[in-house]
Protein backbone atom coordinates (compact mmCIF):
# COMPACT_ATOMS: atom_id res chain seq x y z
CA UNK A 1 0.00 0.00 0.00
CA UNK A 2 2.63 2.42 0.91
CA UNK A 3 4.42 1.41 -2.04
CA UNK A 4 1.36 1.75 -4.15
CA UNK A 5 0.79 5.06 -2.54
CA UNK A 6 4.35 6.25 -3.33
CA UNK A 7 4.68 5.09 -6.60
CA UNK A 8 1.13 7.13 -7.01
CA UNK A 9 2.13 10.58 -6.16
CA UNK A 10 5.14 10.45 -9.00
CA UNK A 11 2.93 9.07 -11.28
CA UNK A 12 0.31 12.20 -10.82
CA UNK A 13 3.29 14.10 -11.57
CA UNK A 14 4.17 12.33 -14.67
CA UNK A 15 0.74 12.83 -15.47
CA UNK A 16 0.94 16.53 -14.69
CA UNK A 17 3.92 17.04 -16.65
CA UNK A 18 2.67 14.68 -19.51
CA UNK A 19 -0.70 16.96 -19.60
CA UNK A 20 1.42 19.75 -19.59
CA UNK A 21 3.80 19.03 -22.11
CA UNK A 22 0.50 17.79 -24.23
CA UNK A 23 -1.05 21.01 -23.31
CA UNK A 24 2.19 23.15 -24.42
CA UNK A 25 2.84 21.53 -27.65
CA UNK A 26 -1.08 21.79 -28.74
CA UNK A 27 -0.71 25.74 -27.97
CA UNK A 28 2.05 25.87 -30.41
CA UNK A 29 0.26 25.71 -33.20
CA UNK A 30 -1.50 29.10 -32.22
CA UNK A 31 2.00 30.62 -31.46
CA UNK A 32 3.84 31.57 -34.66
CA UNK A 33 7.74 31.56 -33.64
CA UNK A 34 9.76 34.17 -35.06
CA UNK A 35 12.07 31.72 -37.34
CA UNK A 36 10.06 30.11 -40.06
CA UNK A 37 8.52 26.51 -40.42
CA UNK A 38 10.71 26.10 -43.65
CA UNK A 39 13.75 26.92 -42.42
CA UNK A 40 13.68 24.63 -39.49
CA UNK A 41 12.11 21.92 -41.59
CA UNK A 42 15.31 22.25 -44.16
CA UNK A 43 18.14 22.45 -42.15
CA UNK A 44 16.25 19.62 -39.65
CA UNK A 45 16.03 17.66 -43.02
CA UNK A 46 19.40 18.14 -43.87
CA UNK A 47 20.55 16.87 -40.44
CA UNK A 48 18.86 13.73 -40.90
CA UNK A 49 15.68 14.66 -38.44
CA UNK A 50 12.25 13.12 -39.53
CA UNK A 51 9.09 13.42 -38.14
CA UNK A 52 6.14 14.35 -39.76
CA UNK A 53 4.76 16.35 -36.93
CA UNK A 54 4.60 19.78 -37.27
CA UNK A 55 4.40 20.68 -33.48
CA UNK A 56 8.08 19.16 -33.24
CA UNK A 57 9.11 21.50 -35.79
CA UNK A 58 7.31 23.85 -33.61
CA UNK A 59 9.02 23.01 -30.44
CA UNK A 60 12.54 23.10 -32.49
CA UNK A 61 11.73 26.66 -33.70
CA UNK A 62 10.90 27.80 -30.54
CA UNK A 63 13.46 26.41 -28.87
CA UNK A 64 16.16 27.82 -31.45
CA UNK A 65 14.44 31.34 -30.58
CA UNK A 66 14.81 31.26 -26.98
CA UNK A 67 18.16 29.90 -27.14
CA UNK A 68 18.96 33.17 -29.82
CA UNK A 69 17.32 35.37 -27.69
CA UNK A 70 19.07 34.35 -24.51
CA UNK A 71 22.43 34.94 -26.29
CA UNK A 72 20.95 38.35 -27.15
CA UNK A 73 20.01 39.24 -23.98
CA UNK A 74 23.57 38.73 -22.14
CA UNK A 75 25.15 40.83 -25.38
CA UNK A 76 22.82 43.70 -24.76
CA UNK A 77 23.56 43.68 -20.71
CA UNK A 78 26.72 43.40 -21.57
CA UNK A 79 26.63 46.85 -24.14
CA UNK A 80 24.47 48.50 -21.46
CA UNK A 81 27.37 47.36 -19.11
CA UNK A 82 30.12 49.21 -21.18
CA UNK A 83 27.69 52.45 -21.75
CA UNK A 84 27.16 53.05 -18.50
CA UNK A 85 30.70 52.56 -17.77
CA UNK A 86 31.94 55.76 -19.73
CA UNK A 87 30.79 58.79 -18.00
CA UNK A 88 32.91 61.30 -19.45
CA UNK A 89 30.85 63.25 -21.46
CA UNK A 90 26.85 64.15 -20.86
CA UNK A 91 26.27 64.82 -24.45
CA UNK A 92 28.11 61.37 -25.57
CA UNK A 93 26.45 58.98 -23.23
CA UNK A 94 22.72 60.49 -24.35
CA UNK A 95 23.90 59.97 -27.76
CA UNK A 96 24.89 56.51 -27.28
CA UNK A 97 21.66 55.67 -24.94
CA UNK A 98 19.44 56.10 -27.93
CA UNK A 99 21.60 53.49 -30.00
CA UNK A 100 22.52 50.25 -28.82
CA UNK A 101 24.48 48.30 -31.58
CA UNK A 102 24.82 44.19 -31.54
CA UNK A 103 28.89 44.62 -32.21
CA UNK A 104 31.17 41.03 -32.18
CA UNK A 105 32.72 41.81 -28.97
CA UNK A 106 29.44 41.82 -26.74
CA UNK A 107 28.40 39.00 -28.52
CA UNK A 108 31.69 36.94 -28.35
CA UNK A 109 31.75 37.35 -24.90
CA UNK A 110 28.32 36.96 -24.49
CA UNK A 111 28.61 33.38 -26.61
CA UNK A 112 31.37 31.85 -24.79
CA UNK A 113 29.14 31.25 -21.44
CA UNK A 114 27.00 29.28 -23.71
CA UNK A 115 30.25 27.24 -24.79
CA UNK A 116 30.57 29.15 -28.26
CA UNK A 117 33.78 30.27 -28.70
CA UNK A 118 33.91 32.88 -31.55
CA UNK A 119 37.04 34.97 -31.83
CA UNK A 120 37.16 37.98 -34.55
CA UNK A 121 39.95 40.13 -35.84
CA UNK A 122 40.72 43.29 -34.54
CA UNK A 123 41.18 44.77 -37.27
CA UNK A 124 42.18 44.14 -41.42
CA UNK A 125 45.60 46.04 -42.12
CA UNK A 126 44.79 47.03 -45.68
CA UNK A 127 44.22 50.83 -45.05
CA UNK A 128 46.15 53.62 -43.19
CA UNK A 129 43.43 54.28 -40.58
CA UNK A 130 42.69 50.39 -39.44
CA UNK A 131 42.45 49.96 -36.05
CA UNK A 132 42.48 53.01 -34.95
CA UNK A 133 38.85 53.99 -34.33
CA UNK A 134 37.08 50.51 -34.79
CA UNK A 135 33.71 51.25 -33.32
CA UNK A 136 32.89 54.19 -35.25
CA UNK A 137 34.31 52.38 -38.42
CA UNK A 138 31.58 49.76 -38.00
CA UNK A 139 29.22 52.10 -37.56
CA UNK B 1 46.04 63.01 -39.06
CA UNK B 2 44.27 65.88 -41.08
CA UNK B 3 40.76 66.19 -41.61
CA UNK B 4 41.56 65.94 -45.47
CA UNK B 5 43.54 62.58 -45.13
CA UNK B 6 40.71 61.15 -42.59
CA UNK B 7 37.47 61.63 -45.09
CA UNK B 8 39.88 59.89 -47.63
CA UNK B 9 40.06 57.17 -45.59
CA UNK B 10 37.07 57.03 -45.24
CA UNK B 11 35.68 57.01 -48.43
CA UNK B 12 38.63 54.51 -49.51
CA UNK B 13 36.44 52.31 -46.49
CA UNK B 14 33.17 52.59 -48.01
CA UNK B 15 34.50 51.90 -51.57
CA UNK B 16 36.48 48.44 -50.52
CA UNK B 17 33.58 47.62 -48.44
CA UNK B 18 31.20 48.27 -51.62
CA UNK B 19 33.62 46.10 -53.98
CA UNK B 20 33.71 43.51 -50.43
CA UNK B 21 29.92 43.35 -50.67
CA UNK B 22 29.59 43.08 -54.62
CA UNK B 23 32.30 40.20 -54.45
CA UNK B 24 29.98 38.63 -51.44
CA UNK B 25 27.25 39.03 -53.24
CA UNK B 26 28.27 37.12 -56.61
CA UNK B 27 30.06 34.47 -54.33
CA UNK B 28 26.23 31.90 -54.31
CA UNK B 29 26.71 28.98 -51.84
CA UNK B 30 24.52 26.31 -51.41
CA UNK B 31 22.85 27.48 -48.31
CA UNK B 32 22.86 31.30 -49.09
CA UNK B 33 18.54 31.69 -49.30
CA UNK B 34 18.58 29.41 -46.03
CA UNK B 35 21.14 31.58 -44.17
CA UNK B 36 19.71 35.08 -45.67
CA UNK B 37 16.29 33.66 -44.04
CA UNK B 38 18.42 33.07 -41.12
CA UNK B 39 19.78 36.02 -40.67
CA UNK B 40 16.36 38.19 -40.77
CA UNK B 41 14.93 35.95 -38.32
CA UNK B 42 18.09 36.56 -35.93
CA UNK B 43 17.45 40.38 -36.57
CA UNK B 44 13.43 40.04 -35.60
CA UNK B 45 14.37 38.69 -32.80
CA UNK B 46 16.91 40.79 -31.65
CA UNK B 47 15.02 43.89 -32.48
CA UNK B 48 12.15 42.90 -30.35
CA UNK B 49 15.11 42.91 -27.69
CA UNK B 50 15.60 46.44 -27.93
CA UNK B 51 18.78 46.12 -30.27
CA UNK B 52 18.39 49.12 -32.84
CA UNK B 53 21.43 48.07 -35.44
CA UNK B 54 23.79 45.53 -35.45
CA UNK B 55 27.33 44.99 -36.84
CA UNK B 56 27.07 43.36 -40.27
CA UNK B 57 29.81 40.61 -38.80
CA UNK B 58 27.94 39.96 -35.67
CA UNK B 59 24.89 39.61 -37.10
CA UNK B 60 25.81 37.13 -39.53
CA UNK B 61 27.73 35.34 -36.64
CA UNK B 62 24.85 35.10 -34.51
CA UNK B 63 22.32 33.63 -37.36
CA UNK B 64 25.42 30.93 -38.16
CA UNK B 65 24.96 29.70 -34.57
CA UNK B 66 21.34 29.82 -35.27
CA UNK B 67 21.47 27.60 -37.45
CA UNK B 68 24.29 25.31 -35.71
CA UNK B 69 21.93 25.18 -32.83
CA UNK B 70 19.36 23.70 -35.31
CA UNK B 71 21.22 21.07 -36.90
CA UNK B 72 22.70 20.45 -33.59
CA UNK B 73 19.25 19.51 -32.13
CA UNK B 74 18.28 17.57 -35.16
CA UNK B 75 21.35 15.93 -34.83
CA UNK B 76 20.99 14.66 -31.44
CA UNK B 77 17.26 14.11 -31.55
CA UNK B 78 18.08 11.66 -34.02
CA UNK B 79 20.87 10.08 -32.42
CA UNK B 80 18.60 9.29 -29.29
CA UNK B 81 15.76 8.05 -31.63
CA UNK B 82 18.32 5.24 -33.55
CA UNK B 83 19.50 4.34 -29.78
CA UNK B 84 15.99 3.66 -29.17
CA UNK B 85 15.93 1.65 -32.11
CA UNK B 86 13.14 4.14 -34.57
CA UNK B 87 14.08 6.16 -36.91
CA UNK B 88 11.74 8.79 -36.91
CA UNK B 89 11.86 11.09 -33.80
CA UNK B 90 9.68 11.72 -31.47
CA UNK B 91 8.94 14.39 -28.56
CA UNK B 92 11.02 12.78 -25.94
CA UNK B 93 13.98 12.83 -28.31
CA UNK B 94 13.72 16.41 -28.70
CA UNK B 95 13.77 17.19 -25.18
CA UNK B 96 16.48 14.55 -24.54
CA UNK B 97 18.29 16.88 -27.08
CA UNK B 98 17.92 20.02 -25.51
CA UNK B 99 18.66 18.61 -22.58
CA UNK B 100 22.39 17.77 -24.03
CA UNK B 101 22.50 21.21 -25.43
CA UNK B 102 21.10 22.67 -22.51
CA UNK B 103 23.70 21.09 -20.33
CA UNK B 104 26.43 24.03 -21.28
CA UNK B 105 24.54 26.47 -19.44
CA UNK B 106 22.42 24.39 -17.12
CA UNK B 107 18.70 23.99 -16.22
CA UNK B 108 16.81 22.97 -13.09
CA UNK B 109 16.71 19.00 -12.41
CA UNK B 110 19.56 18.58 -14.61
CA UNK B 111 21.42 16.98 -12.13
CA UNK B 112 18.55 14.64 -11.13
CA UNK B 113 19.46 11.24 -13.13
CA UNK B 114 15.88 10.09 -12.90
CA UNK B 115 13.73 12.89 -13.59
CA UNK B 116 10.85 12.18 -16.07
CA UNK B 117 11.42 13.83 -19.30
CA UNK B 118 7.99 15.26 -19.88
CA UNK B 119 8.65 17.30 -16.73
CA UNK B 120 12.10 18.42 -17.50
CA UNK B 121 13.67 21.79 -16.69
CA UNK B 122 14.16 22.63 -20.61
CA UNK B 123 10.62 22.24 -21.26
CA UNK B 124 9.25 24.51 -18.07
CA UNK B 125 11.79 27.18 -19.35
CA UNK B 126 10.66 26.49 -22.72
CA UNK B 127 7.00 26.84 -21.92
CA UNK B 128 7.89 29.82 -19.62
CA UNK B 129 9.51 32.17 -22.64
CA UNK B 130 6.49 31.27 -24.66
CA UNK B 131 4.42 32.80 -22.07
CA UNK B 132 6.38 35.56 -21.18
CA UNK B 133 7.68 36.59 -25.21
CA UNK B 134 5.90 38.78 -27.40
CA UNK B 135 4.83 36.91 -30.48
CA UNK B 136 6.99 37.99 -33.80
CA UNK B 137 6.15 35.90 -37.01
CA UNK B 138 8.22 35.82 -39.78
CA UNK B 139 8.45 39.19 -42.43
CA UNK B 140 7.93 37.19 -45.67
CA UNK B 141 6.00 34.71 -46.84
CA UNK B 142 8.06 32.01 -47.55
CA UNK B 143 7.82 29.30 -50.31
CA UNK B 144 9.08 25.40 -49.17
CA UNK B 145 12.29 24.53 -50.02
CA UNK B 146 14.02 23.79 -51.50
CA UNK B 147 12.30 23.45 -54.42
CA UNK B 148 12.07 20.09 -55.71
CA UNK B 149 12.18 19.61 -59.57
CA UNK B 150 9.77 17.40 -61.21
CA UNK B 151 12.20 14.79 -63.73
CA UNK B 152 10.53 13.39 -66.89
CA UNK B 153 12.18 10.46 -66.67
CA UNK B 154 12.94 8.44 -69.59
CA UNK B 155 9.92 5.32 -69.59
CA UNK B 156 11.26 1.83 -69.68
CA UNK B 157 10.87 -1.01 -71.55
CA UNK B 158 8.33 -2.39 -69.80
CA UNK B 159 6.85 0.58 -69.20
CA UNK B 160 6.41 1.54 -72.71
CA UNK B 161 5.27 -2.20 -73.49
CA UNK B 162 8.37 -2.55 -76.15
CA UNK B 163 10.52 -5.52 -76.11
CA UNK B 164 13.85 -4.78 -75.02
CA UNK B 165 16.11 -5.73 -78.92
CA UNK B 166 18.78 -8.33 -77.34
CA UNK B 167 17.59 -10.99 -74.35
CA UNK B 168 20.30 -9.69 -72.15
CA UNK B 169 18.70 -6.18 -71.74
CA UNK B 170 15.77 -6.56 -69.33
CA UNK B 171 12.95 -4.98 -69.44
CA UNK B 172 12.94 -2.59 -66.55
CA UNK B 173 15.92 -0.42 -68.18
CA UNK B 174 15.37 2.85 -70.16
CA UNK B 175 14.45 2.53 -73.55
CA UNK B 176 16.54 3.07 -76.28
CA UNK B 177 16.76 6.43 -77.82
CA UNK B 178 14.57 6.86 -81.42
CA UNK B 179 16.96 5.64 -84.20
CA UNK B 180 16.63 8.80 -86.14
CA UNK B 181 18.59 11.16 -83.17
CA UNK B 182 21.73 9.48 -83.96
CA UNK B 183 22.05 7.73 -87.51
CA UNK B 184 24.29 10.10 -89.99
CA UNK B 185 21.75 11.50 -92.77
CA UNK B 186 23.90 11.01 -95.97
CA UNK B 187 21.55 13.03 -98.21
CA UNK B 188 21.41 16.82 -98.51
CA UNK B 189 23.80 20.16 -98.94
CA UNK B 190 24.41 20.69 -95.71
CA UNK B 191 25.79 17.38 -94.72
CA UNK B 192 28.09 17.36 -97.98
CA UNK B 193 30.03 20.89 -96.95
CA UNK B 194 30.40 19.60 -93.57
CA UNK B 195 32.23 16.38 -95.06
CA UNK B 196 34.09 18.14 -97.45
CA UNK B 197 35.45 20.66 -94.65
CA UNK B 198 35.96 17.46 -92.55
CA UNK B 199 38.23 15.83 -95.40
CA UNK B 200 40.17 18.99 -95.52
CA UNK B 201 40.95 19.24 -92.12
CA UNK B 202 41.95 15.36 -92.82
CA UNK B 203 43.92 15.74 -95.65
CA UNK B 204 45.76 18.47 -93.98
CA UNK B 205 46.09 16.43 -90.54
CA UNK B 206 47.62 13.92 -93.09
CA UNK B 207 50.15 16.50 -94.34
CA UNK B 208 51.04 17.06 -90.95
CA UNK B 209 51.92 14.18 -89.98
CA UNK B 210 53.85 13.27 -93.46
CA UNK B 211 56.05 16.21 -93.10
CA UNK B 212 57.00 15.96 -89.70
CA UNK B 213 57.87 12.51 -90.68
CA UNK B 214 60.71 13.79 -93.10
CA UNK B 215 62.08 16.00 -90.35
CA UNK B 216 62.06 13.54 -87.88
CA UNK B 217 64.48 11.35 -90.58
CA UNK B 218 66.32 14.20 -91.34
CA UNK B 219 67.32 15.17 -88.02
CA UNK B 220 68.27 11.78 -87.69
CA UNK B 221 70.07 11.09 -90.67
CA UNK B 222 72.26 14.45 -89.77
CA UNK B 223 72.96 13.10 -86.60
CA UNK B 224 74.66 9.93 -88.19
CA UNK B 225 76.55 11.57 -90.84
CA UNK B 226 77.24 14.60 -90.07
CA UNK B 227 77.30 17.47 -92.04
CA UNK B 228 76.64 14.89 -95.30
CA UNK B 229 72.90 15.98 -95.44
CA UNK B 230 70.97 13.03 -97.07
CA UNK B 231 67.64 14.25 -96.47
CA UNK B 232 64.76 11.74 -98.00
CA UNK B 233 61.61 13.52 -98.86
CA UNK B 234 60.67 11.26 -101.46
CA UNK B 235 57.38 10.30 -99.02
CA UNK B 236 56.18 13.97 -99.51
CA UNK B 237 54.07 14.86 -102.54
CA UNK B 238 55.27 17.55 -104.21
CA UNK B 239 51.59 18.94 -104.31
CA UNK B 240 50.73 18.28 -100.93
CA UNK B 241 53.95 19.75 -99.57
CA UNK B 242 53.12 23.22 -102.12
CA UNK B 243 49.75 23.00 -100.13
CA UNK B 244 51.14 22.64 -96.79
CA UNK B 245 53.70 25.14 -97.70
CA UNK B 246 50.98 27.94 -98.27
CA UNK B 247 49.31 27.09 -95.60
CA UNK B 248 52.09 27.34 -92.63
CA UNK B 249 55.58 28.23 -93.29
CA UNK B 250 57.19 25.83 -90.77
CA UNK B 251 55.64 23.16 -91.94
CA UNK B 252 57.19 23.07 -95.65
CA UNK B 253 59.91 20.47 -96.33
CA UNK B 254 63.49 21.33 -95.14
CA UNK B 255 65.67 22.73 -98.24
CA UNK B 256 67.93 20.10 -99.33
CA UNK B 257 71.85 20.64 -99.39
CA UNK B 258 73.56 22.33 -101.94
CA UNK B 259 69.69 24.12 -103.08
CA UNK B 260 70.48 27.15 -101.22
CA UNK B 261 73.76 29.38 -101.20
CA UNK B 262 74.82 29.92 -98.08
CA UNK B 263 77.66 32.20 -97.12
CA UNK B 264 80.32 30.50 -95.16
CA UNK B 265 81.61 31.62 -92.30
CA UNK B 266 84.61 33.24 -92.32
CA UNK B 267 87.17 32.78 -89.21
CA UNK B 268 88.67 35.93 -87.69
CA UNK B 269 92.49 37.11 -88.50
CA UNK B 270 93.00 36.99 -84.67
CA UNK B 271 92.26 32.99 -84.66
CA UNK B 272 95.10 32.28 -87.35
CA UNK B 273 97.91 34.63 -85.77
CA UNK B 274 97.51 32.98 -82.12
CA UNK B 275 99.90 30.68 -80.75
CA UNK B 276 99.51 26.86 -80.80
CA UNK B 277 98.42 27.08 -77.01
CA UNK B 278 95.22 28.93 -78.26
CA UNK B 279 94.49 26.10 -80.70
CA UNK B 280 95.66 23.49 -78.73
CA UNK B 281 93.18 24.88 -76.27
CA UNK B 282 90.21 25.24 -78.74
CA UNK B 283 90.69 21.30 -79.36
CA UNK B 284 90.23 20.55 -76.02
CA UNK B 285 87.23 22.66 -75.42
CA UNK B 286 85.91 20.95 -78.66
CA UNK B 287 86.48 17.47 -77.62
CA UNK B 288 85.30 18.03 -74.09
CA UNK B 289 82.06 19.34 -76.60
CA UNK B 290 82.18 16.14 -78.31
CA UNK B 291 82.41 13.84 -75.89
CA UNK B 292 79.43 13.33 -73.65
CA UNK B 293 79.51 14.07 -69.47
CA UNK B 294 78.85 9.96 -68.83
CA UNK B 295 81.77 9.01 -70.94
CA UNK B 296 83.69 11.87 -69.27
CA UNK B 297 83.29 10.58 -66.16
CA UNK B 298 84.17 6.71 -66.80
CA UNK B 299 86.98 7.90 -68.67
CA UNK B 300 88.56 10.22 -65.71
CA UNK B 301 90.34 7.27 -64.33
CA UNK B 302 91.73 6.04 -67.58
CA UNK B 303 92.76 9.33 -68.31
CA UNK B 304 96.61 10.33 -67.63
CA UNK B 305 95.91 13.97 -67.24
CA UNK B 306 92.42 15.01 -66.19
CA UNK B 307 93.97 18.12 -64.70
CA UNK B 308 95.24 19.32 -67.74
CA UNK B 309 91.77 19.62 -69.85
CA UNK B 310 90.46 21.42 -66.78
CA UNK B 311 92.94 24.00 -66.86
CA UNK B 312 92.63 24.94 -70.43
CA UNK B 313 88.97 24.24 -70.36
CA UNK B 314 90.09 27.96 -67.65
CA UNK B 315 92.61 29.45 -70.35
CA UNK B 316 89.18 28.73 -73.18
CA UNK B 317 86.79 31.24 -70.37
CA UNK B 318 88.85 34.19 -71.13
CA UNK B 319 89.62 33.47 -74.85
CA UNK B 320 86.42 33.25 -77.63
CA UNK B 321 86.58 30.43 -79.74
CA UNK B 322 85.10 29.19 -83.14
CA UNK B 323 80.81 28.17 -83.29
CA UNK B 324 80.66 24.92 -83.94
CA UNK B 325 77.38 23.55 -84.65
CA UNK B 326 76.85 20.12 -82.74
CA UNK B 327 74.72 17.53 -83.80
CA UNK B 328 73.72 15.91 -80.63
CA UNK B 329 75.39 12.72 -80.44
CA UNK B 330 73.67 10.21 -78.01
CA UNK B 331 75.97 7.30 -79.29
CA UNK B 332 78.48 6.83 -76.08
CA UNK B 333 82.00 6.05 -76.22
CA UNK B 334 83.99 4.72 -73.94
CA UNK B 335 87.27 5.92 -76.50
CA UNK B 336 86.45 9.20 -75.80
CA UNK B 337 89.03 10.59 -73.50
CA UNK B 338 89.22 14.36 -72.89
CA UNK B 339 93.31 14.62 -73.07
CA UNK B 340 94.14 14.82 -76.88
CA UNK B 341 97.51 14.76 -75.65
CA UNK B 342 97.63 11.56 -74.67
CA UNK B 343 99.30 9.46 -77.66
CA UNK B 344 97.14 6.78 -76.78
CA UNK B 345 93.82 7.92 -77.91
CA UNK B 346 94.23 6.81 -81.55
CA UNK B 347 94.76 3.44 -79.88
CA UNK B 348 92.53 3.07 -77.32
CA UNK B 349 89.29 4.48 -80.06
CA UNK B 350 90.05 1.57 -81.90
CA UNK B 351 90.05 -1.05 -79.34
CA UNK B 352 86.54 0.34 -78.35
CA UNK B 353 84.38 -0.94 -81.59
CA UNK B 354 82.69 0.61 -84.56
CA UNK B 355 81.20 3.30 -82.58
CA UNK B 356 83.64 5.24 -82.82
CA UNK B 357 84.03 5.60 -86.46
CA UNK B 358 81.70 7.95 -86.93
CA UNK B 359 82.59 10.32 -83.63
CA UNK B 360 86.55 10.02 -85.00
CA UNK B 361 85.27 11.28 -88.28
CA UNK B 362 83.05 13.83 -87.23
CA UNK B 363 85.85 14.85 -85.15
CA UNK B 364 88.78 15.30 -88.08
CA UNK B 365 86.15 17.37 -89.87
CA UNK B 366 85.82 19.29 -87.19
CA UNK B 367 89.29 19.84 -86.99
CA UNK B 368 89.37 20.38 -91.04
CA UNK B 369 87.26 23.37 -90.40
CA UNK B 370 89.03 24.48 -87.74
CA UNK B 371 92.66 24.19 -88.96
CA UNK B 372 91.74 25.66 -92.34
CA UNK B 373 93.54 29.09 -91.84
CA UNK B 374 96.41 27.44 -89.78
CA UNK B 375 99.66 27.05 -90.54
CA UNK B 376 100.31 24.37 -88.02
CA UNK B 377 98.83 21.01 -88.41
CA UNK B 378 97.34 19.37 -85.21
CA UNK B 379 99.51 16.46 -85.03
CA UNK B 380 102.41 19.19 -84.60
CA UNK B 381 101.54 20.09 -81.13
CA UNK B 382 101.21 16.55 -79.85
CA UNK B 383 104.10 15.95 -77.52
Amino acid sequence: MNGQSSQQQPKDGRHDDDAALTEFLASLMDYTPTIPDELVEHYLAKSGFQCPDVRLTRLVAVATQKFIADVATDALQQCKARQSAVIKDKRDKQQKDKRLILTMEDLSKALREYGVNVKHQEYFADSPSAGLDAASREE
Amino acid sequence: MSDGDGKDTVKFLSEKENLLSKRKKKRLGTDEFAQAIARIAVAQVCESLGFQSFQQSALDTLADVGVRYIRELGKTALAFANLANRSQCNVFDVIQGLEDLGSVQGFSGASDVNHPLSGSGVVRDIIRYVCQAEEIPFAYLLPVFPVVKERTLNPSFAQAEENPPDEHIPSWLPKFPDPETYVDLSSGNEKDTEKEVVNKNQQVEEQHIKVERPLLNLQQKLICNGSEAGIAVEQVDAAKAQRAAESNPFLAPPIQFGEKEVSVPALPAKLSDDTLGYHQSCEVLESNLLALEPSLQANEAAASGPCEPQDSRKILLNGRPNIHFKFGNRKKSLGMVTSPRNEGIEKSSLWFGDDCDEIDKKRRRAEKVLWENTEYPPEASYL
